[in-house]
């Protein structure tokens, strides 16, 4: 029964990748909206029955290694069915809204956009259910091709295949940390599976396990898009917003923060390792809400308050608080879907022509549920009660209060922050000036119903899901306490933030563009995220292509070519003074000496046959006389 | 009875076929090459009987018989022959049938 859960998504992926071009886009699309929707149906069954007590599902036996058999299958505790009905509740309602968002691609082989969304979901259903690590890389690696695929989607653009291509290189150094860290673990423990691992933790050496636990973060950085594999994250934006929405609430980038809730013994049992992992969340966190608040990309802004609160999350698991980060997860996964879809459904009412916030403006009486959404998920991501963001992140809040003042303020700072630059793009696109009018001759319109329900369940579920904190905190076996004191203070310092943008960008108390002018090297290097993007792009990555046509051209095009082409020449030489010498000069000789003597001594010795009767007899005479000489000659 | 010699026998023969031969290489005429023709065969029915009286022997005279019928059939053959190709061809020397030449 649980199996149906996984293979659902993988059934409409086999149906839709085979023969999607005979069903057509739209039954395609259903059939990818079905896929999810029963494993959601089928994940709530294996839920309850996990929060009873955890099962594991055996798969089959897949390899065989001496003494040791390595079986798949899969694992259900409150911890992996929760995510896994949560990633099939946000798949199937982006899902849905994919279909209106992709509606005038339909007829051009759209189906395929479907089998990917599957194989993704696949994949990520992988991930969170895997009963030990091995099961657990194939779904990484099958979220990476996917993410891949959907990322250079409009691969007509040479910018959306550029990005693609950049997201699988900066994953592919991620699983490759992750693989050696499987490797390692499976040195340490002699096993991969998830529970034998647990039960084995403590008797080993906490350095070794140290490095182990390094290795998989690794993993965890570079699918989740922490500093320093983060510049695809931002440039993954090119996909269509369906598939941002779903790399970056429920699928892709949570894998990271979900394999190391999900090894969290292992990492437990290292402290070095966790204090690793905090600092890179803590360093990505404040690294990407600098970047948002100077960004202008509708999408990117979105993106870069994913890679903050990923952030967030890891630095609340670095610091021992798994439950909240894994409660911010949950939560986030709502409100930043709501983002991307309401993102999404402006830049749908726009045809795909706008990227840019300033772009738009005065948004609010033109579509006004899509502000309503955008706004529920802004409030929700500053973390204003009641709404979810605020359950989740007070607590990360909290334990970061717990942990040292120091970083409770650094946490504070960040969430005041993130208030700012998701308001700062909500005020800039809902309020102001029309700065549409004039590039687009239409007016924008709302999105269709198809797009507008599965925006308004995430806001009601971003509205009400942190109300759900008390029970998801007795699933994970936690408890935790709202602080009314620092409650109280995060909601003053996201309302701080709000209020700053408010002022900037709709009251104009001070003028955007005048700061932008004084404080334009601030921006700049806010927005070019450090000059991280172009120090890998200029850096390393054109650096690496210029080492790459140098060895070309001294190693291949000088040495290897020199060699060839001077083979080549010798060899040219040679067969053509064998061929002068020994074919034209010997062999020809011969053959035509050969056939000028036959032909010269048959004209000849045809004047014998004169055709004379007497000649004849004459001869015949000869003859006779020459053959009795010689029968006489060698007889007598 | 003095007996002729077998010598007399075989000289008369090989003149004979010399003749017959030399005939046969210089004359043009085809009835004369074919008349140097019954010449030679004749030549060797003269050395045919001539041993077997020698030798009292019949196994020659046989054989010269068979000679004798074989000599009519050519001349009757070779004639006709003769006689086809002066029809067709209006020439009766063997210069002029050279078709056979290389």
């Amino acid at each position: 029964m649980e199996v149906l859960i996984i293979l659902f998504p993988l059934i409409a992926f086999l149906l839709i990748g085979l023969f999607g071009r005979r069903l057509g886009d739209l039954p395609s699309a259903i059939i990818t909206v079905l896929g999810s929707a029963l494993s959601f149906i089928f994940s709530i069954p294996a839920l309850l029955k996990a929060l009873n007590s955890p099962f594991s599902v055996k798969l089959y036996d897949f390899i065989s290694l001496g003494s040791y058999t390595l079986t798949l299958g899969l694992y259900f505790d409150p911890l992996s069915a929760i995510t896994t009905s949560l990633v099939c509740f946000i798949s199937t309602l982006i899902f849905i809204y994919s279909i209106g968002y992709m509606e005038n691609f339909f007829g051009q082989w759209t189906y395929k956009f479907y089998a990917y969304l599957s194989f993704f979901l696949f994949s990520m259903l992988l991930i969170v259910l895997s009963d030990n690590l091995l099961g657990m890389f194939f779904g990484w690696e099958g979220v990476g091709l996917a993410s891949y695929l959907l990322i250079g989607y409009f691969h007509q653009q040479k910018y959306a295949t550029n990005s693609a291509f950049e997201a699988f290189v900066m994953n592919r150094i991620g699983d490759w940390l992750f693989l050696f860290g499987i490797f390692s673990i499976f040195y340490l423990f002699g096993s991969l599976n998830l529970l034998e691992i647990f039960s084995k933790v403590k008797e080993i050496d906490p350095n070794l396990l140290g490095l182990a636990v390094l290795l998989l973060f690794g993993g965890a950085v570079g699918k989740s898009g922490q500093v320093p594999l983060h510049t695809w994250l931002p440039n993954a934006m090119a996909g269509p917003t369906p598939v941002s929405a779903l790399l970056h609430s429920s699928t892709m980038v949570a894998a990271g923060v979900y394999m190391v809730a999900r090894l969290y013994p292992v990492f437990e049992s290292a402290p070095q390792g966790l204090k690793v992992v905090a600092l890179i969340g803590g360093f990505t966190a404040l690294f990407a809400s600098l970047a948002a608040t100077s960004h202008t990309d509708i999408k990117k802004i979105i993106a870069f308050s994913t890679m903050s609160q990923l952030g967030l999350m890891f630095l609340a698991l670095g610091i021992g608080d798994k439950s909240s980060a894994m409660f911010h997860l949950t939560t986030h996964a709502f409100f930043k879907a709501l983002l991307f879809l309401s993102a999404g459904s402006i830049i749908h009412a726009f045809h795909h022509h706008v990227r840019d916030i300033y772009g738009v403006g005065g948004l609010k009486k033109h579509m006004p549920i899509t502000y309503a959404t955008f706004f529920v998920g802004a409030l929700a991501l500053a973390g204003i009660f009641p709404f979810a963001g605020f359950w989740s992140k007070d607590l990360i809040i909290a334990s970061s209060y717990d942990s040292s003042f120091g970083l409770g303020v650094f946490v504070s700072f960040v969430s005041f922050l993130t208030a700012y630059y998701i308001f700062r793009e909500g005020f800039v696109m809902f309020y102001g000036p029309e700065r549409h009018k004039g590039h687009f001759e239409e007016e924008p319109h709302e999105a269709p119903s198809v797009m507008l329900v599965p925006m308004v369940v995430l806001a009601i579920g971003s509205a009400v899901a942190g109300f759900f904190e008390g029970w998801y905190m007795s699933a994970l076996k936690d408890h935790k306490e709202i602080h009314l004191n620092i409650a109280i203070s995060s909601v003053a310092i996201a309302l701080l933030g709000i209020g700053l943008a408010y002022l900037v960008f709709v009251k104009r108390v001070l003028d955007p563009e005048k700061l932008y002018q004084s404080l334009k090297p601030v921006h700049t290097t806010f927005r070019e995220q450090f000059f991280t993007e172009r120090l890998y792009h200029k850096g390393l990555a054109r650096g690496y292509m210029e080492l790459s046509r140098g060895l070309f051209l001294v190693g291949d095009r000088f040495l290897i070519d020199g060699f060839i082409n001077l083979l080549n020449f010798l060899y040219f030489r040679v067969v053509k003074f064998l061929w002068i010498k020994l074919d034209i000069y010997t062999v020809d000789l011969f053959v035509n000496g050969v056939a000028r003597f036959s032909f010269r001594f048959g004209r000849k010795a045809s004047l014998i046959q004169t055709g004379l009767l007497n000649n004849y007899v004459a001869f015949l005479l000869f003859g006779l006389v020459v053959l009795l000489g010689i029968i006489i000659y060698f007889m007598g | 009875m003095k007996m002729v010699p077998l010598e007399a026998y075989l000289i008369l023969s090989l003149l004979l076929f010399g003749l017959g031969v030399f005939g046969m290489i210089v004359r043009r005429n085809l009835v004369a090459i074919l008349m140097s023709t019954e010449l030679a065969l004749n030549a060797v029915n003269v050395a045919f009987v001539g041993a077997d009286s020698h030798l009292g022997l019949v196994d020659g005279q046989v054989f010269a018989l068979f000679i004798i019928a074989l000599a009519a059939v050519e001349a009757a053959v070779g004639l006709g022959i003769i006689v086809a190709i002066f029809r067709l061809r209006k020439v009766e020397s063997s210069d002029e049938l050279t078709d056979m030449g290389g």
